[in-house]
C-alpha cells in the first residue's frame, strides 16, 4: 500500500525513469565488455576495460535522469490532473451523494484509473520500433559465443 | 608535450552524433562505435558522454528515441533525427566549415 501510494504520488515517475536510464547504460556497458572481451584474458579485464572506455556510470545516469525528468512535463501534469480527477471522484461520491450526481463520480473515478493504468502499461513496455536497416549498424557481435557479463550496475563493479 | 589526441569541443559531439543520424537510427552503441570509427581515435570521446548528450538533444526536439529490439535480439532503445534535427545539422555543418576556413586561414597567415 505505501508503495503504490508512493507511485501514484510520484509526479515524474522518478523509478521508471532511472530504470529506463539504467537499462539504456547497461545495454551499452554489457556489448561493449562483449567488444573487450576479444582483447581481454579474463571477464573482469575486459570489464574494467569497458567501464574505463564508458566513463563515470553513476554520474552519466544521474545526468542523463535529471535531464530526463526536465523533458517530460507533460507527463507530470496528466499525472496530476488524473489524481487530482480521482480525488474529485471520491469527494463527489462521499460528500455529494445527495445531489444524485453519483454516475459523475464514478466516472470521475474511472476516467483516472484508465488513465493511470495507461499510463503505467505505457512506462512498463514502450512501443516497439524496429531501426530501418539493421544491416547499416555497425554493430554484428557475435554475442552467441561470450558469456554474458554480471549486471555492470552491481557495487563491485562502480 | 603535445597531446596525442584531442579532447572533444564543446557542441562537436552533438554535430558528429547528428551526422551519425542522418542515415539511420541507431542506438547508443552504434552510435559511438560509428563515432569511434569515423574519428579514426584521433578524437577523445568517453562512450559515457554521449549519453547525457543525447538526452539534451532529445530534449530540444533534435532527435527522437523508442524502445526496440536490437541486431543481437535485446531491448534497446533507438535514437533517430527528426526534421528540427536535420535543419539544425544542415546549419551546425555551415557553420563549422566558416569556423574551419576561418581558422584555416588565420593559421596559414600567421
Amino acid at each position: 500500500m505505501k508503495d503504490l501510494t508512493r507511485r501514484l504520488f510520484n509526479p515524474a515517475g522518478s523509478e521508471a525513469i532511472e530504470r529506463e536510464v539504467e537499462e539504456e547504460l547497461r545495454f551499452h556497458l554489457e556489448l561493449l565488455t562483449e567488444q573487450q572481451l576479444q582483447y581481454a584474458d579474463t571477464l573482469e579485464e575486459a570489464t574494467a576495460s569497458a567501464l574505463r572506455q564508458f566513463g563515470d556510470v553513476e554520474q552519466i545516469k544521474d545526468e542523463c535522469v535529471e535531464i530526463s525528468k526536465r523533458k517530460r512535463p507533460l507527463t507530470r501534469a496528466l499525472k496530476s490532473f488524473l489524481i487530482l480527477t480521482f480525488l474529485a471522484g471520491i469527494f463527489v461520491r462521499i460528500f455529494a451523494a445527495e445531489l444524485h450526481v453519483d454516475r459523475v463520480g464514478q466516472m470521475l473515478i474511472v476516467i483516472s484509473v484508465m488513465g493511470q493504468l495507461f499510463l503505467y502499461v505505457r512506462g512498463l513496455k514502450p512501443a516497439g520500433f524496429r531501426p530501418k536497416s539493421d544491416a547499416s549498424s555497425p554493430l554484428m557481435l557475435n554475442t552467441s559465443t561470450v558469456k554474458k557479463p554480471a549486471s555492470l550496475f552491481d557495487a563491485d563493479n562502480l | 608535450m603535445a597531446k596525442d589526441r584531442t579532447d572533444l569541443m564543446q557542441g562537436t559531439l552533438e554535430l558528429l552524433i547528428l551526422k551519425t543520424l542522418s542515415h539511420d537510427s541507431m542506438h547508443g552503441y552504434g552510435i559511438a562505435q560509428h563515432i569511434h570509427q569515423s574519428v579514426d581515435n584521433l578524437l577523445k570521446i568517453e562512450d559515457g558522454s554521449l549519453y547525457p548528450a543525447l538526452y539534451r538533444m532529445e530534449e530540444r526536439g533534435w532527435i527522437a528515441s523508442e524502445w526496440g529490439v536490437s541486431e543481437n535480439n535485446r531491448r534497446a532503445k533507438f535514437y533517430k533525427l527528426t526534421r528540427s534535427g536535420r535543419k539544425h545539422l544542415d546549419a551546425e555543418r555551415a557553420n563549422w566549415d566558416r569556423i574551419s576556413r576561418a581558422v584555416t586561414k588565420v593559421l596559414q597567415t600567421a
